[in-house]
């Protein structure tokens, strides 16, 4: 009996392998398991490589293990494009299709020839069921309840298919009796409730909507169109506005036209669209307009690797633009993170009215997690704008210098208060100014508007002893690699982490962090290592620090951590 | 506080004297907002960068001096989420049919609400006389077209009304800056218009442009008149092209006439509301 086991699946597009992760995952997640699944596919539209390495767990949403205990593959031509991704240990159990793989890959002991394909066809005419069979095998040697498929009530496409394929999933669960694998069987989980299963792209939509987001204006680009796409679902139908821009720069600017009126609205892309939408984020910080972005990031520069994961726009989220244009920057590490802070990222944004950028990652947005619901039925406090009362009327002064330098906003739409935005130098009246002292003052106030957030503590998140004197600071996904590392390497009560979720400003709490230690190591997915000189750039750092950078196209595995980590420890 | 019949805010424009965009400016304070009874605070004015971009801070109604070429992106955000302002998106030549002319045929097919007055003085004034898209051509070696430009422009114009027309924006019309009262009618047609309304002003720029291009355009405007015969060269009593603003064949032909040669103020197309 296993409490937790990682499966890959591979094959080529269209053979249903990234369904039959999903399926399986679901099934899991309606008997109470919890897991992550990555996915992992190339360049090609249709027909390359596609595959995902999926843990079930039974105690919480682990990352997948390094290697695989169970394989399931229906091409091995295309696995090899994937091997880094799903690499085969020496006690990988492997189930494949009908060819053999070619000698370049050496499988291990326990590997089998099934024939998905030939058993589908005998049933069902075609060989497009041979997913199901598969599911229905690993089913049986995982030992999830007979119960199971039937208990799990997913009302969509994939349920649909099951129902469909009743002849196909038996079939495979027959099989059983030919593989049996005793030591393969996973213990029942420590908390059977059903898990909800979503990935961060989509914990993003259900927050945005949580929060009273309904205007949302995108332009598909990798790793972030299901963004896109979910807020259409749920904005379609009259419930809201979404609109599909002709580009990065109109989908923000648009944001920008309707927050004026008063609507909390969003945008998201990645490293591209970041780079269309900076001449807006200058515009929105300079002229206090509430926006809320969401950067996906891929791997840069340029096109780069768009399904892969890097953490290289911290820079950019943090600095893009000309002029001194202060805004917000927060990431999230996990997934309960994304639904959290994008809830944040919105009382931010209103109420200091700034632009924040929400920086999460491929690996965050596309893998899908069973978790519990515990972030979804949570209470969040809901921030909204600052808005001139009635005495504020007669002499309205939209940019007023008040005592914490927010000023009440009032709507376009608003009786009384008329003004004009712009992005002009601009006095408190929000006219035209050019002299200095003007323009030293509104500085002034946008960035000391600011000055409370450095102290929300609650945006730092520390694991570990307080008394240790070696540390980790990590962000983004990669954070959650660091703590499954010191954690396997048995290290924490030697090794602390610090994960800052909310970047920029960055909080006074990671300087007390980082002054406890005597030694500090940097992790991130960052080829010119941009987190590290960051935190340079802010705060002192102990003489004995190590960056571990290194740019993205690959996860972070346990082994490789592992030097560096024990190198900290030593 | 402003009367409800005073839509000027206290602001002394940059512009130099003579400019066109005064005779925008009175039009949109004097006549228009009134005329249509629009309260301040139900109207939101647009604008991108460049001379014509500086009028939101004239008019005392929500405006939005925003970015260059950007202005038709962030009214349209606005109107969608508020239906009920009156929403206009101001710029230049410049703005929108060089940095932003990306934005228009988009904003044209979604036929959002929003008027867009695009203020042509053929050339960059607030850069101090570079050349737009839509400065008239000139072959090599006919002398500098601007008075502070070495070169003249050599490539061809840049036809923003045939390039309305052909993309079916569901309002056209052009007007004449020099006509301010027939210029303020074309922008209350083009606000009642229910969908995407675009208006060429022609405008003088005093400073840069030479005088005679604007003197030649004013005196070769001819005024389309529905239902009377339109002043192109294959229409005559015998073959009458009479003016129907809902013809989109009529309104091509009457696009294509070279500006400099038959300038035609008016109503051009208006086709289905949104």
């Amino acid at each position: 009996m296993r409490h937790r086991l990682t499966i890959g699946i591979a094959g080529a597009g269209g053979d249903g392998v990234v369904m039959l992760g999903s399926l399986l995952q679901r099934l899991a997640a309606s008997r109470g398991y919890f897991g992550q699944m990555p996915r992992y596919y190339g360049p090609q539209i249709r027909g390359g490589a596609s595959g995902v390495k999926l843990s079930l767990d039974t105690a919480r949403a682990s990352v997948p293990g390094d290697t695989l205990d169970i394989m399931v593959c229906f091409n091995w031509e295309k696995y090899a494009e994937l091997e880094q991704e799903l690499p085969l240990g020496t006690d990988t159990v492997v189930f494949y299709d009908s060819a053999a793989p070619k000698e370049s890959i050496s499988l291990p002991e326990k590997s089998f020839q099934v024939g998905f394909s030939e058993i589908s066809n005998e049933l069902t005419g075609t060989t497009s069921a041979k997913n199901i069979v598969a599911l229905g095998l690993l089913e049986r040697i995982l030992a999830l309840p007979e119960s199971l498929s039937k208990g799990a009530v997913v009302e969509d496409e994939a349920s649909a298919l099951l129902e469909r394929n009743g002849l196909a999933l038996n079939a495979g669960k027959r099989l059983l009796l030919e593989f049996p694998f005793p030591d393969l069987k996973l213990s029942p989980s420590q908390d059977a409730s059903a898990k909800v299963v979503l990935h961060g792209n989509s914990a993003i939509v259900q927050a945005a909507i949580r929060t009273g987001c309904r205007t949302f204006f995108g332009y598909p680009i990798t790793p972030a169109s299901e963004i896109m796409e979910e807020m259409q679902e749920r904005l379609g139908q009259g419930n809201g506005v979404f609109l599909q821009a002709e580009d990065e720069i109109a989908a923000v600017g648009m944001a920008l036209g309707a927050s004026l009126t008063g609507a909390k609205s969003m945008t998201a892309t990645t490293g591209p669209g970041l780079d269309l939408m900076t001449e807006m984020m200058g515009l929105a910080s300079g002229a206090e307009i509430p926006v809320v972005i969401v950067d996906v990031q891929r791997c840069g520069p340029a096109t780069g690797i768009p399904s892969k994961s890097e953490q290289s726009d911290i820079n950019h989220a943090i600095y893009g633009g000309h002029g001194d244009a202060p805004r917000v920057v927060i990431a999230p590490y996990n997934l309960e993170g994304c639904y959290r802070l994008l809830i944040e990222s919105f009382n931010i944004s209103e109420y200091y009215q700034i632009p924040v950028i929400l920086l999460s990652d491929q690996r965050l947005g596309q893998t899908t997690v069973a978790t519990n619901s515990n972030m979804l039925e949570a209470d969040y406090a809901i921030v909204e704008r600052k808005r001139p009362g009635r005495e504020y009327r007669a002499q309205y002064r939209r940019y007023e210098i008040t005592d914490d330098y927010i000023s009440p906003m009032a709507l376009a739409g608003d009786e009384g208060t008329v003004y004009q935005f712009t992005g002009l130098a601009h006095n408190e009246r929000g006219r035209p100014s050019f002299d200095f002292a003007t323009n030293q003052r509104m500085h002034e106030k946008r960035w000391q508007k600011l000055a409370p957030l450095r102290d929300r503590d609650e945006f730092v998140k520390v694991c570990g002893k307080e008394e240790a004197r070696k540390g980790i600071v990590s962000f983004g996904s990669s954070a959650q690699f660091v703590l499954e590392t010191v954690e396997y390497l048995g290290l924490q009560d030697e090794v602390k982490v610090c994960i800052p979720e909310l970047i920029h400003p960055l909080p006074r709490r990671l300087t007390s962090f980082v002054d406890s230690l005597e030694r500090l190591l940097v992790v991130e997915m960052s080829y010119s290592a941009q987190l590290h000189r960051y935190l340079r750039s802010q705060i002192d750092l102990p003489s004995d620090t190590e960056s571990y950078a290194r740019a993205g196209g690959m996860a972070f595995s346990r082994k490789e951590l592992s030097g560096p980590i024990t190198k900290l420890a030593r | 506080m402003s009367e409800a019949n005073n839509y000027r805010t206290e602001v002394t424009p940059v512009w130099c004297p003579g400019c066109g965009n005064f005779a925008l400016l009175n039009a949109l304070t004097r006549t228009v907002l009134p005329n249509l009874g629009i309260p301040n605070h139900r109207a939101l004015i647009v604008s991108g960068i460049g001379c014509s971009s500086r009028i939101p801070g004239y008019i005392d109604t929500y405006g939005f001096n925003s970015l260059h070429g950007r202005a038709v992106v962030i009214a349209q955000g606005a109107k969608l989420a508020n239906s009920e302002l009156t929403v206009v998106a101001i710029g230049g030549d410049g703005d929108f049919f060089s940095i932003g002319a990306g934005h228009l045929p988009h904003a044209v097919r979604r036929n959002v609400n929003v008027t867009c007055i695009m203020v042509n003085n053929f050339v960059y004034a607030l850069t101090k006389g570079q050349t737009s898209p839509t400065t008239p051509y000139l072959q090599r070696g006919e002398g500098p077209f601007l008075s502070l430009q070495f070169y003249p422009p050599v490539d061809p114009v840049l036809d923003m009304v045939s390039y309305s027309v052909s993309t079916r924006a569901s309002f056209i019309a052009q007007g004449i800056a020099t006509d301010p009262s027939h210029l303020a009618w074309l922008i209350e047609e083009a606000i009642k218009h229910k969908g995407f309304s675009f208006l060429n002003v022609l405008t003088p720029c005093v400073t840069f442009d030479p005088p005679w291009l604007f003197k030649t355009i004013k005196e070769k405007a001819t005024y389309l008149k529905e239902g009377e015969p339109v002043g192109l060269p294959d229409s005559s009593a015998e073959q009458p092209w009479p003016h129907d603003s809902s013809n989109i064949t009529l309104a091509l032909k009457l696009a294509q006439s070279p500006v400099l040669e038959r300038p035609h103020i008016g109503i051009i197309f208006r086709g289905k509301e949104s």
